[in-house]
């Protein structure tokens, strides 16, 4: 198989991520259009229904280093959320803690982190877990 | 991971036989994927500037287009702000007839003649249309500050 390039692979991200992903659950988009290297992202979570999250909207920031897609991009929370993958001083989603990041492959991208953070809140353990009020932000 | 024959023939091609003012080189760890360099033709208003794109064949290629971009800014109505480029044979009108060589002459040639009918990056090609000479002299003043070796 050919091996897509970082910023072809960036690319084909950002194109599909203007169409919209799935059911728009899930979005994501350049923090600055300038950006001819597309490193920094911003993304948006829509809290699952039947869960504490229902009805919320999380933003996100994500970072796009020079090596990905060969290493994972870097994740934070901006939109305050109570969730074990989440550092709850910087919003920072530890990889070792959301399955996707910990084995992380070439061919996920912005959209598998999101949608894997989506099923975190979802999950059993997770779905009820007290969350700070809505709308707060990390600093 | 074997690179079909064409892909193998056009790399040679490339090196061996070059197109006046272009340059394309294979990254030695994925030579499906090119470092491109475009100079600016003469008696366009990207005159004397050097410009940095990328190329990749997909797996599809030639049954798909190469991807092509362009890394230095440039001031163009049919080139936007990722540099990404707006040029019939990269999409409906690719045909497996045609090559890297063939694409890259087609991107030197729209530096040429910019079409601000078939807009990519809007604002540019409204400006264009509006003040062609106003145009023109921001495109080469870009090209003096961003496009320079």
């Amino acid at each position: 198989m050919a091996k897509i390039p970082r910023n072809f692979k960036l690319m084909e991200e950002l194109e599909k991520g203007e169409k919209g992903i799935g059911d728009g659950t899930c979005s994501y988009g350049l923090s600055d259009g300038d950006d001819i290297m597309m490193s920094n992202w911003n993304g948006t979570i829509l809290g699952p229904g039947h869960t504490v999250h229902e009805n919320r909207i999380y933003s996100l920031k994500i970072h796009c280093g020079p090596s990905y897609p060969d290493m994972p991009p870097s994740v934070s929370f901006l939109s305050r959320v109570n969730l074990p993958c989440v550092n709850q001083t910087t919003g920072e989603v530890d990889p070792q803690k959301l399955t996707c990041l910990r084995n992380w492959n070439r061919n996920y991208g912005l959209e598998t982190v999101l949608t894997d953070l989506r099923r975190e809140m979802a999950s059993p353990n997770n779905r009820k877990l007290p969350q700070p009020s809505e709308g707060t932000m990390f600093n | 991971m074997a690179l079909p024959k064409r892909i193998i023939k056009e790399t040679e091609r490339l090196m061996a036989d070059p197109a006046p003012g272009i340059s394309a080189t294979a990254h030695e760890d994925n030579l499906r994927y090119f470092d491109v360099i475009i100079a600016g033709p003469t008696q366009s208003p990207f005159e004397g500037g050097v410009f940095k794109l990328e190329l990749f064949l997909p797996e599809e290629y030639p049954m798909s287009p190469p991807k092509v971009r362009f890394l230095t800014k440039i001031y163009h109505p049919n080139i936007d702000k990722l540099g990404r480029i707006c040029l019939d044979i990269l999409k409906d009108k690719w045909s497996p007839a045609l090559q890297i060589r063939t694409v890259l002459l087609s991107v030197q040639a729209l530096l040429s003649s910019p079409n601000p009918d078939d807009p990519l990056a809007n604002d540019v090609a409204q400006h264009w249309k509006e003040n062609e000479n106003a145009a023109i002299q921001t495109a080469q003043e870009w090209t003096r500050k961003y496009a320079t070796a």
